[in-house]
């Protein structure tokens, strides 16, 4: 089996293949050996030979926050765990979109930014109007959740216009509040 | 007497009393709102009993509610925890009214110092220094001239603190009187909001602090003991995420001194049961008293490490009239160097945004030297209305480099997924040069940070292989999904924040 795997700046193509107890897996024209064992649902042991040398093998043990398709705005994927790092992935439908390699899981996209409350809070602050002119990562809003106030940040320059987000208005996870472009 | 205690708290904090009175064989009571019926202080104790809907407000701040629950269930001792009503000298208040031991000082202890301004005149009758500052509160209706001209006596640069405050809120730095109205409208409006009183005062700013805390016991025969110190310097936006015990910076005199101070500053108010002086300590050594906190704390386990004292036990113990039978040589002579990071479900690499949801994957570190104080389980919920701290994480060793050894071991065993934590950030302190020498203060971490953030963990191009590998073996190999195990979209918001790329 073939998956194009979204992952960082590129989209990697990963084949399986299985042999006996092995599974063969082929990235980038390199293929190695793995001894893979599922040790929960979302946690996995792999023993991967290294080249030729059979002998030398690595323990790499991976687990996932796993979303199913349709549960999830981007497609099937989700958080690997793996060396101590939590790496976002996204598998692409083979073939089709895998090809167009256009942004990994965390590019941040072209078009008017749309600011929206990450969870449910309260607009405790709104610190810029339409039409002002930001900077990247400068403050827009700020949010009180969790008993914490959060600056949402510009992405990246550009003039605000429109601010739907009124101060003091309590506001669901995923309203707009801001839109710049 | 003292058979049933009821827990006015949630998270860690109830698991740990909990476990504490496992211990001594007394019963529990647990109290939850609606999100936290699931909870894993509900699910450990012996009664759980509803209080109310998940705002704070409505639910674990609810006095009254709690004092009925208490009294239905035929608790005798209610134990606050830290935070909600654990320093509301109206709770303990209503407690002794209703006929309940509180778990703590006495309400009027509470009250005196819990008045950021009447504890600093307590430290001054008991001789000990105060940071220069405003000694009568200045409320709402102090103008803003009136402030300046206060000020401007005192010296810039200066901080506004919450009369009623803790935990950084209500807290703002001021460099020159240009930021002063707007920082004192910062302030004024967080205090009001978090503790419901928008007064303020205004203390003179120690360059280079150090914060260093001594905790005490203090029995109901007059005793008071201090325990060898707690470096707390390490701290995010004026919150603690790394304590350690002893500290680099207290030599066995200074020791000697800063002990003796707190312990006079505690008898001087008849102190009682579990509390904490907080001083700022600068570079010479000099030490000035900051505040008392009366409750437990939340490092305290770093104190049961190096002294090995259950000092949970002993607020029990302390609550139902028994004399401290501590050596105190030994309270002042640590056993070990213990540390403790504290595991937030906030994402370090955005800005630290609050991350709760489902914790969908837990592995929780083991092995010698190594403490997990959680309130978290696989498939748990972090819920959105309270503190985002799900576990303390505390590692100790014969000696510093031994507790960071294991610290570090520690981090890279413990797995939480679904959610983002505060994890790498630590990996991250833990392989600070800074850090590692002891050179810091209280403002090492946000000086680190800077205004943007930093990189905290790289992950190279071999990583990604690495994961493009894992989550294709993981398609292959994995048992046909009947839809059915899907979890629920606990990572939209992360997912929305990453397409907004909120940095």
């Amino acid at each position: 089996m073939t998956f194009d795997i979204a992952v960082g700046e590129r989209v990697r193509t990963v084949s399986v293949v299985r042999k006996g107890a092995m599974l063969h897996v082929t990235l980038d024209g390199r293929t190695l050996v793995v001894d893979a064992r599922r040790v929960s649902d979302s946690a996995l042991s792999m023993l991967i030979q290294n080249g030729h040398d059979t002998r030398a093998v690595r323990s790499i043990d991976a687990t996932f926050a796993w979303q199913e398709p349709g549960r999830r705005s981007l497609g099937e994927g989700g958080d690997v765990h793996i060396l101590g790092r939590a790496i976002p992935v996204e598998i692409r439908q083979g073939g089709s979109f895998g090809r167009q390699k256009k942004e990994g899981p965390g590019g941040s996209g072209a078009g008017p930014q749309r600011v929206t409350a990450p969870m449910p809070g309260k607009i405790v602050r709104v610190l810029v109007k339409p039409g002002d002119l930001v900077k990247a990562k400068q403050g827009l809003v700020v949010v009180e959740a969790m008993k914490m106030e959060n600056e949402l940040r510009a992405a990246r320059d550009g003039r605000v216009r429109e601010v739907p987000a009124a101060e003091g208005q309590s506001v669901e996870a995923g309203a707009v509040l801001l839109v710049v472009e | 007497m003292l058979k049933k205690i009821l827990i006015a708290n949630r998270g860690e904090i109830a698991v740990r009393v909990i476990r504490a009175c496992r211990d001594m064989g007394i019963a529990t009571v647990a109290i939850y709102s609606d999100c936290d019926r699931a909870a894993l202080h509900v699910r450990l104790a012996d009664e759980a009993w509803p209080v109310g809907p998940s705002p704070p407000r409505e639910s674990y701040l609810r006095i009254d509610t709690i004092i009925d629950v208490a009294k239905s269930s035929g608790a005798d001792a209610v134990h606050p925890g830290y935070g909600f009503l654990a320093e509301n000298e109206d709770f303990a208040a209503a407690c002794r009214d209703a006929g309940l031991i509180f778990i703590g000082p006495s309400p009027e202890a509470i009250a005196l110092m819990g008045s950021k301004t009447a504890a600093r005149q307590a430290a001054i009758k008991a001789g000990v220094a105060v940071v220069p500052g405003t000694e009568a509160p200045l409320s709402e209706r102090t103008s803003d001239a009136e402030v300046l001209a206060i000020a401007g006596r005192i010296g810039y640069p200066l901080m506004l603190k919450a009369v009623a405050g803790g935990g950084g809120k209500g807290m703002r730095m001021v460099a020159s009187p240009a930021d002063l109205p707007g920082a004192l409208r910062a302030a004024r409006s967080e205090a009001l909001s978090a503790f419901g009183d928008g007064a303020v005062y205004v203390e003179r700013r120690i360059m280079s602090p150090r914060h260093i805390e001594v905790q005490l016991l203090g029995d109901q025969h007059g005793t008071v003991l201090p325990f060898v110190e707690r470096e707390c310097s390490i701290q995010r936006r004026h919150q603690k995420v790394i304590e350690e015990s002893p500290s680099l910076a207290v030599s066995p005199e200074l020791r000697r001194r800063m002990t003796s101070a707190a312990a006079a500053v505690a008898r001087g108010v008849g102190y009682t049961n579990a509390g904490t002086i907080e001083f700022l300590v600068d570079a010479d050594g000099a030490f000035y008293f900051l505040e008392m906190n009366t409750r437990l704390q939340v490092e305290h386990p770093v104190t049961e490490v190096v002294t090995g004292v259950d000092l949970v036990q002993w607020q029990i113990r302390i609550a139902r009239g028994e004399r401290l039978t501590l050596t105190p040589e030994a309270l002042l002579t640590p056993r070990a160097h213990a540390i403790e990071c504290r595991i937030y479900a906030e994402d370090p690499e955005n800005n630290f945004m609050p991350s709760p949801g489902r914790i969908q994957g837990l592995r929780v570190p083991h092995g010698p030297g190594v403490r997990d104080d959680s309130g978290a389980y696989e498939g748990g919920e972090v819920p959105i209305f309270y503190d985002p701290m799900i576990s303390k994480l505390i590692t100790w060793g014969d000696s510093r480099d031994h507790a960071l050894q294991r610290m570090r071991r520690a981090l890279d065993e413990y797995d939480v997924r679904g959610i983002r934590t505060t994890i790498p950030f630590f990996k991250w302190i833990l392989e600070d040069a800074d850090f590692i020498a002891g050179r810091f203060d209280t403002a090492f971490i946000d000086r680190k940070l800077g205004a943007n953030g930093a990189a905290l963990q790289k992950i190279e191009p071999e990583h990604e292989d690495l994961a493009a590998i894992a989550a294709a073996v993981h398609l292959f190999t994995k048992p046909v999904s009947d839809g059915a195990t899907a979890p629920p979209a606990s990572s939209r918001w992360k997912d929305t924040g990453r397409t907004e790329a909120l940095r």
